[in-house]
């Protein structure tokens, strides 16, 4: 078995250790003799989305978040067919944002990839924190750092968690991230992943399940993400 | 007006003084407090300066390199006002000049140098405009604290603009800090390394600016030293590394830190090639103010700053050496400086996430530990208040850790186990209590 890991643009979306990301997911891959290969793709690369199994796309500054947008026009379509066809997405902060409509902001508007019916609009302060969420999905929480300005507003769709400390998608409605088929979009870096295996796992699990029809995932000795995981929510929470 | 003046002088002297007899840093208090009572005074007794004023920015670098300056134009037989603790907000900068005045308000000092946090400048130059800044690098750093690098360079270029006159000595290896030099409209000098010192060019490690300031292209680069420094152009719109006027050449590490600039043949009894930009920095930044430096390997030889930087301790017939890491940039370096040292050694990582830490740790993934897992590293302690995320950070690249929350506890365990060569890596908050315990071992 074998997972194609897409990551976009990361020489301008890097803000947030999101090498951290990629390297949980290739270790997991790794220690279960899962085969992972690693695809980085620069601004002006043609990307075949058919090609991939999980696509990361990671948080830039305001500034870099511009340049890209004005390259997302390109691939819209390729990407909006892989999110349709089930094809496994993590959008980490400016990530999140470019899933939506639109990221309004004073010096104009950034236009998005539409591929979730979500917007952001820019706020004052930048909500900066500590956070844990919780998901039934997940036997436990979900913890990790947030710091953005933007305030998302995801109508309709599931959130990726409700927010038991920190402030989520807009610091109103206690909702952090969204989750729309294998999209998951989040304000949680840190990164998010190797303090949240079970994340991790359920990426790695939709993938192969795509791809293969099934995924016998081996569990790992994971004591050490639980330990680091449980002090966060200790120290915040209870 | 002058009794003023005095009152505030002693009020911030009285309220130092308590604080260290408390055992706790009151630099930034006494200077709150003195321009509280006398707002207008760090403006006079900058004014006092007989002859030149530096100030030192740059995200990494700024305390050793404003403390090598100071003692090279102490070398010159020059008086001079430094905040040599690192207070480098406008409340430490204001303290440092008034508690380097008399009572009666007077200031006796030729040179002041001052290391300013990139984003205080705007705030400590209506007070005064020195005659010379020091930029030595922008990197990330802190981005729960200070933002993106975007909101510094905004910071750092309306503070050049507060102040036309003053000459900008910069690192011409930095696109970041070469660009802000050159659009300033102020004058500047360079300084910087054109030869090519490593082979082997790691593309993994994060580096800033990629992209040029000017015209948003991809920066070409001939090479790279580390991190985003190296020699770069714009292919498409022209911008380029400026000529450098503090050329080190003949680099040479085998046996401590060895160059050449103007002719001079530099050496000093430390590791770390980042080091050699602290030097080249101090030295470029008294040269460019006239001074002559006769004696500048004298002054490598005995500076001796003990703050944490690079400082080693003798304790039990082991050899401790503490060093201060504190983003990507900084730590890398640190890596390569402990893995110049071929010899057995063992290790401490540790890692807090106070405030003055910034509360977001997210940056350890970006710090290239992998290097650790070489043979010569016989064990890795993970400590601190986020010892946790340390050792899962080591983990996913396959290096199991101790973990021994406690910084003294881990120390004591890894002494009695006979380590003979310990390095303690700390980020900020955990370099005062770590240099303290180990003082306090070294009697």
């Amino acid at each position: 078995m074998k997972i194609t890991i897409g990551h976009l643009y990361p020489d301008l979306l890097n803000l947030y250790g999101d090498r951290g990301n990629i390297q949980c997911m290739k270790k997991r891959c790794e220690w279960r003799g899962i085969e992972s290969e690693v695809r980085e793709f620069q601004l002006t690369d043609d990307i075949d989305f058919g090609s991939l199994d999980i696509v990361l796309l990671g948080g830039g500054s305001d500034r870099e978040q511009m340049i890209v947008c004005s390259r997302l026009k390109a691939i819209q379509k390729d990407f909006r067919d892989y999110v349709e066809d089930n094809g496994v997405v993590i959008a980490v902060c400016g990530g999140y944002q470019l899933l939506g409509h639109y990221y309004d902001t004073p010096e104009g508007r950034i236009e998005g990839l539409s591929l979730v019916d979500l917007c952001t609009e820019q706020g004052s302060p930048r909500l900066i924190s500590n956070i844990v969420v919780e998901n039934d999905l997940f036997e436990y929480p979900v913890v990790g750092f947030e710091n953005h300005g933007g305030r998302t507003y995801i109508n309709e769709n599931k959130p990726f968690g409700r927010v038991s400390f920190g402030f989520g998608n807009n610091g109103g409605d206690r909702q952090e991230g969204v989750m729309y088929k294998n999209v998951i979009g989040t304000y949680i870096h840190g990164p998010l992943l190797p303090k949240n295996p079970h994340v991790c796992d359920l990426l790695l699990r939709r993938a192969l399940e795509r791809k293969y029809g099934r995924a016998d995932l081996a569990p790992l000795d994971d004591s050490q993400e639980r330990e680091a995981n449980q002090y966060i929510v200790n120290r915040f929470v209870k | 007006m002058r009794l003023r003046r005095t009152a505030a002088i002693l009020a911030a002297r009285a309220l130092s003084f308590g604080c260290k007899l408390a055992g706790r840093q009151g630099v930034t208090m006494a200077g709150k407090l003195a321009l509280k009572i006398d707002p207008d005074i760090l403006r006079d007794l900058a004014g006092q300066v007989r002859e030149k004023i530096f100030v030192v920015c740059g995200t990494n670098g700024k305390t050793t390199t404003n403390n090598l300056l100071c003692s090279a134009v102490e070398s010159e037989g020059k008086k001079l006002v430094c905040n040599h603790t690192g207070s480098n907000m406008l409340m430490g900068v204001a303290a440092s000049f008034v508690l380097a005045a008399k009572w009666n308000g007077k200031l006796d000092a030729d040179y002041a140098c001052i290391e300013i946090d990139e984003a205080s400048t705007v705030r400590v130059f209506p007070h005064f405009k020195p005659d010379y800044m020091v930029l030595t690098n922008l990197f990330r750093d802190q981005l729960d604290r200070y933002g993106e690098i975007d909101i510094t360079m905004k910071l750092l270029d309306q503070a050049m603009k507060m102040a036309p006159d003053m000459k900008i000595i910069v690192n011409g290896d930095d696109a970041l800090s070469a660009y802000l030099a050159m659009e300033s409209g102020n004058e500047y000098v360079t300084y910087g390394i054109s030869e090519r010192v490593f082979e082997e060019q790691d593309s993994h490690e994060i580096r800033e600016g990629r992209f040029c300031k000017r015209c948003g292209g991809r920066l070409a680069y001939d090479f790279y030293h580390y991190s985003q420094i190296g020699v770069y152009h714009c292919p498409d719109c022209g911008f380029a590394r400026p000529a450098i006027d503090f050329d080190a050449s003949h680099i040479d590490m085998k046996q401590g830190l060895e160059f050449e600039v103007e002719g001079r043949h530099i050496a000093a009894n430390y590791r770390g090639f980042y080091n050699i930009y602290n030097i080249l920095a101090a030295y470029s930044a008294a040269r460019t103010a006239g001074l002559e430096l006769k004696n500048f390997n004298k002054v490598l030889e005995n500076f001796n700053p003990q703050n944490g930087r690079n400082e080693v301790f003798h304790i039990q017939g082991s050899k401790v050496l503490l060093n201060l890491a504190k983003n990507p940039a900084g730590f890398n370096q640190n890596i390569s400086a402990v893995m110049e040292d071929e010899a057995d050694k063992d290790l401490i990582i540790v890692i807090n996430d106070n405030a003055q830490d910034g509360t977001d740790i997210s940056w350890l993934w970006d710090v290239d530990f992998d290097r650790f897992s070489a043979e010569s590293i016989r064990s890795v302690t993970v400590s601190g208040i986020r010892c946790q995320d340390m050792r899962l950070r080591l983990k996913y690249v396959d290096i199991s850790s101790n973990l021994v929350p406690d910084v003294k506890t881990a120390i004591e365990q890894r002494l009695r186990d006979g380590c003979k060569n310990l390095y303690v890596l700390v980020n900020y908050t955990a370099l005062y209590s770590t240099h303290n315990i180990l003082k306090e071992m070294e009697k």
